[in-house]
């Protein structure tokens, strides 16, 4: 390597600049919050520094995603090519920053007792998790994504586990500790293998390698290591055995982040990596897609308890992104096409989801555990507003067109089409519609029965902070799904 | 005489990470956990590579192996062998455990030993022209992979609240069941 590469002055072009804003001001955004909770005076301002640090931030994302010249003349590879910052990146930041920030309202008013009293440290681990997804996605170097995925992965083993005095959080925090440390450990064995054989941890150096020799044995293994620890993160049958347990486990508005952010990274880091994987594994990821939409469907159909209900949505949802790997592995032209129907999926799932997820957590404030299905008895008699926020995200997920949900699977399908994997374009559409047999359960639910008078509907109190991230949810699942013109 | 050291020190380095395995006794075990990576950090030495070995000494057999022996030692040790002496009948896990590694050992060998391996010449590169060793890794880590050592900083930082707030809890907790427990 040439002296002149490491010169730190050189790296630094104003370019590397507009892409690290963003990081930038979420790492001082969690020295403010550290400080705030020392300076006594500044304590009722948390929330304010955690909005403003993630809006910052966005604004910094939207500076990269207008383009400046300085980040186009390299193609937004900046520092050397160990990171990534173009439209793309800037789109996938904001869609994190957006659902830090709907996950950091609905937690404002969740925990009591002792937990509340440790809320601060919350904040400070959640608003790492952002900082995390930015470097997983723009990552153009192994080592910047595996720190990036531990940046992310560690506060939410944490934070899963913030319940200390309720055994299914702890339970789900060991769980996803354990296995995800496992699962890094694979990463980890992975890029050595790929270095061993490639010579470098960085994609360009990778593609170079790539483009002189076929790739080997070794290198193979090392991408199939790779794959399926990623493939963990996203939750893909067969690894996605733990979800249920630890969405249940996890604090609710914890959950919220998890379900999004880690599966949105990951994806972006597949959709970077993609010219690792052999095309001769399309067909194989597409299995993969549609036998983990079954498991998670067909395992929604069985619960009664609605954070079980939705993490297996959420595995139905991470075997559907996945499908857009295969469609751009068996058509390499429609790679775009993929990147954008992965963007539309996953930025309509975080205000889905989310959501959702939030609107969980406000059922079961004080400490009280509502969520059973039965709990939702009624409630559009007492709370008609929010069955009627709870029935549009439901209806997303189930892809009912005019939201965001259908969109979001119609792109999925037609990258599928264009790479004629039309059957599993097929199959997985009817997958789709049978899990509306489960997602309208809950609408019935809620519209039809009547309310459980033994078990009334709990809290009055809805912090208004609450009140507006739904209302954002809300807005976010029709105007993804009635003006897509809008987000492409 | 290089290669005489390379075979003594990476079989002493393997059998000393059977015999973390093998041992009865915990203690012992994290002992020769111990030999294995002083063992390894012989052959980081032996390759060039004195900061890693140095590292591997500092961090592995330093710190690591420290917090090994507290924890073992803090262990009622009579319960702890209680723990290893019990049979494992749960879907006869130590058969799968032990199944699945050789399948992957002969798989790795297999891989080596067939020649369809080759490792990339860049490997192990040495640094350009002027370069220290330590130089060189400090260029790296504060220009090209300034994000990572960065991340790293925050991480640690994350992880030591994240340790405080999960493990003072633990006696914020305990003090309450103690204070209900008169009432009872």
């Amino acid at each position: 390597m040439n002296p002149n590469d490491l010169d730190f002055d050189l790296l630094l072009t104003p370019g590397a600049w507009t892409a690290l804003w963003p990081m930038i001001t979420i790492a001082l955004g969690l020295m403010m919050l550290l400080a705030a909770e020392v300076v006594s005076s500044l304590r009722p301002f948390r929330s304010i520094f955690f909005l403003a640090t993630l809006g910052v931030a966005a604004l910094f994302e939207l500076r990269i995603l207008a383009g400046p010249e300085s980040l186009t003349d390299t193609g937004g590879i900046v520092l050397g090519g160990a990171l990534v910052a173009d439209a793309t990146s800037a789109v996938w930041g904001l869609i994190f920053l957006i659902g830090t920030a709907l996950a950091f309202s609905y937690s404002t008013a969740y925990y009591s007792g002792s937990e509340a009293r440790y809320k601060d440290e919350h904040d400070i681990l959640m608003l790492t998790c952002p900082l995390g997804m930015m470097m997983m996605a723009g990552a153009q170097d192994l080592v910047v994504f595996f720190l990036g995925l531990e940046l992310l992965s560690i506060p939410l083993y944490i934070l899963a586990a913030y319940k200390r005095s309720d055994s299914k959080s702890v339970e789900a925090g060991l769980k996803y500790f354990l296995l995800g440390a496992f699962s890094s450990a694979l990463f980890v064995y992975g890029s050595a293998l790929l270095y061993a054989e490639l010579g470098s941890v960085s994609f360009g150096g990778a593609a170079a390698a790539l483009a002189e020799n076929e790739m080997g044995s070794l290198a193979m293994t090392g991408v199939g290591l790779i794959v399926a620890s990623i493939l963990f993160k996203i939750s893909v049958f067969p690894f996605h055995v733990w979800v249920p347990d630890v969405y249940q486990g996890s604090p609710t508005p914890v959950t919220a982040l998890m379900a999004t952010g880690t599966k949105a990274a990951a994806i972006a880091f597949l959709l970077n990596a993609f010219f690792l994987l052999p095309s001769s594994a399309a067909n194989l990821i597409a299995v993969l897609g549609i036998v983990t939409m079954a498991a998670g469907y067909f395992g929604a159909l069985v619960q009664d308890d609605l954070k079980r209900m939705l993490a297996y949505s959420g595995i139905a949802s991470a075997g559907t992104v996945i499908l857009v790997i295969a469609g751009a592995l068996a058509n390499p032209e429609s790679l775009d096409a993929a990147r954008t129907a992965a963007l539309y999926y996953i930025g309509a799932y975080v205000f889905t989801i989310t959501g959702a997820f939030g609107l969980i957590a406000l059922f079961e404030r004080d400490g009280q555990r509502f969520t059973r299905l039965t709990s939702l008895a009624g409630l559009a008699t007492k709370r008609p507003a929010m069955a009627a926020a709870m029935t549009i995200f439901v209806l997303s997920l189930g892809g009912i067109p005019a939201t965001g949900g259908f969109l979001g699977k119609w792109f999925v399908f037609s990258v599928l089409v264009n790479a004629n994997m039309i059957g599993f374009a097929v199959i997985g559409a009817v997958l789709s519609v049978i899990a509306l047999a489960f997602y309208l359960r809950i609408v019935i639910t809620m519209w039809m029965l009547p309310a459980d008078e033994a078990h009334p509907i709990p809290g009055a109190d809805r912090p208004l902070i609450a009140g507006v991230a739904t209302a954002v949810c809300v807005a976010g699942v029709i105007l993804t799904g009635i003006l897509p013109g809008l987000f492409i | 005489m290089e290669q005489f050291l390379f075979f003594l020190l990476s079989l002493s380095a393997i059998a000393f990470a059977v015999g973390v395995v093998v041992v009865k006794s915990p203690m012992k075990s994290v002992l020769s956990l111990l030999g294995s990576f002083v063992a390894l950090a012989m052959i980081y030495l032996l390759i060039g590579f004195q900061f890693l070995a140095a590292a591997q000494l500092l961090v592995y057999a330093g710190a690591i192996m420290v917090l090994f022996l507290f924890v073992v030692m803090l262990l009622n040790l009579s319960d702890v062998n209680a723990v290893f002496d019990a049979p494992i009948r749960v879907l006869g896990q130590k058969r799968i455990a032990i199944a699945a590694s050789a399948a992957a050992l002969i798989g790795m060998i297999a891989l080596f030993a067939g020649g369809s391996v080759q490792a990339s010449e860049s490997v192990g590169a040495i640094p350009a022209e002027g370069y220290d060793q330590i130089e060189y890794l400090g260029a790296l880590i504060f220009s090209r992979y300034m994000i990572p050592f960065q991340a790293s900083a925050l991480l640690l930082l994350a992880t030591m609240i994240g340790v405080l707030v999960l493990a003072k809890r633990r006696r914020d907790s305990a003090s309450d069941v103690n204070s209900e427990e008169p009432a009872q």
